[in-house]
């Protein structure tokens, strides 16, 4: 009978286990995720590395667990998600196996193209949960930078197409006046 | 020399009036515009550093001081052959070694009004004037250099060849290769082969040589060996271009 009591004890403490998954009781995971902003201040042009780093700090191993990067822009009045195109390469990893206790640490080298007031997150998603687990936001500013000047190249790349194109019109016009009047003196 | 004098100025007139000589200067104009207005509008392109971007325009002038000079070296005396006019300039009082010098001259003189309408561009990308006027200088000479190399053996082979269609094809092709190093890029030239092909590469030497003081900003000690290279295949394509002009076949 003691022997059937433990088994029972036993099988219910497993589908607890089950039930919870990947959070403990009180709701709070067992993966903690975070990213750091580089220090100093960043300019556009510039290409600093955030450091993301995911611990599994529950009693299982977890498995095939995607961690992506999601960057908004926060410019009052002006919120919006940043599409990642142009600013980085590495859009989200795969880590294959998390076991218990272990942290993992990844690079996310940026490019940074806008100025202005901006927020980085890491989201990861385990298969086996249907919530996924968000970092902070962390905020983070871009300054200007002076890049080419397109009040300058304006003016260049359309004028002097269109003066060379003058110039020579002209200088043919001239050219071969001065030829039929040459023609009509000798006639 | 009198006559070697007014030579060297027609040709040089005849590379501004003529509507051919127009054209090319208006279709570089066009391609450097283009260029810069990629520049401003492509977002990656527009977050280049003022000397990348005096830089990549510098590559660009070279290849189209390049080009020109390879079309209108390849017209040198194929182009007089078939539009049969070279009797008429061989029977003038200067030797065939005159009127290809003059020819040679008259390419220069295309290379500098190329280089002059390129200075706006360059001022307009380099808002920060960061190296702008080094860029100005290493530009005029590596131009001017590689416009003798390319124009002289390119007029030594128009003076061989009996037609334009033959020498230019030449000509181009070995543009095409000499550009290479534009359109492999940089890390494909890291190897041994690659190295070395940029060694004895005019054109990579020019794009280096522009590089290293634009972009890194180096010194002139650094641009000895790849100006030594150039001045060397300069007078090789010069000697070249005399040794094919000593006589010229009709």
């Amino acid at each position: 009978m003691k022997k059937y009591f433990v088994l029972c004890i036993g099988f219910m403490m497993a589908m607890l286990f089950v039930v919870a998954g990947n959070s403990h009781a009180d709701g709070t995971p067992f993966i903690h995720v975070s990213i750091q902003a580089p220090t100093g201040a960043l300019k556009m042009g510039d290409r600093p590395v955030f450091k993301g780093v995911v611990k599994n700090s529950g009693q299982h191993n977890l498995q095939g667990l995607v961690v992506y990067l999601s960057l908004v822009a926060l410019k009052p009045g002006d919120e919006h998600p940043v599409d990642l195109e142009d600013w980085s390469a590495q859009k989200a990893v795969r880590i294959d196996q998390l076991v218990a206790g272990e942290t993992n640490r990844q690079d996310w080298p940026m490019r940074l193209i806008q100025a202005g007031r901006f927020g980085v997150a890491l989201t990861v998603v385990d298969s086996l949960e249907n919530r996924p687990i968000v970092s902070d936001l962390i905020p983070f500013d871009i300054q200007t930078k002076p890049t080419v000047a397109s009040s300058r190249i304006l003016p260049v790349a359309i004028g002097e197409p269109l003066l060379l194109l003058v110039f020579f019109r002209l200088f043919h016009w001239i050219h071969t006046r001065s030829r039929r009047l040459m023609k009509g003196v000798l006639i | 020399m009198r006559h070697f004098k007014t030579l060297v100025g027609k040709e040089c007139i005849e590379e501004i009036i003529s509507s051919r000589g127009a054209a090319l200067y208006i279709v570089g104009c066009g391609v450097l515009s283009v260029f810069s207005l990629l520049l401003v509008s492509n977002t990656e392109l527009s977050l280049l550093d003022n000397a990348q971007a005096v830089y990549m325009m510098s590559a660009i002038i070279i290849a189209l001081a390049l080009l020109i000079a390879v079309i209108r070296g390849s017209d040198g005396f194929a182009g007089e052959r078939e539009r049969e006019t070279l009797e008429t300039l061989l029977i003038t009082p200067v030797s065939p070694n005159e009127v290809a010098i003059a020819k040679l001259m008259a390419l220069i003189f295309s290379w500098l009004v190329l280089f002059l309408l390129s200075i706006p561009y360059l001022w307009a990308v380099g808002s920060t004037g960061q190296n702008l006027i080094p860029a100005l200088e290493y530009l005029f000479i590596s131009g001017t250099l590689l416009v003798v190399i390319f124009g002289g053996f390119t007029l030594a082979l128009s003076a061989r060849m009996k037609t334009l269609k033959g020498t230019l094809s030449i000509g181009l092709a070995a543009f095409l290769l000499s550009g290479s190093p534009i359109l492999l890029g940089p890390s494909l030239r890291q190897s041994t082969v690659g190295r070395f092909g940029d060694l004895i590469n005019p054109f990579a030497n020019a794009l280096n040589m522009l590089d290293s003081v634009v972009v890194d900003s180096l010194g002139v000690l650094f641009q000895i060996i790849p100006l030594a290279i150039l001045v060397s295949y300069a007078i090789a394509a010069i000697w070249v271009l005399s040794m094919a002009t000593k006589r010229v076949e009709l």
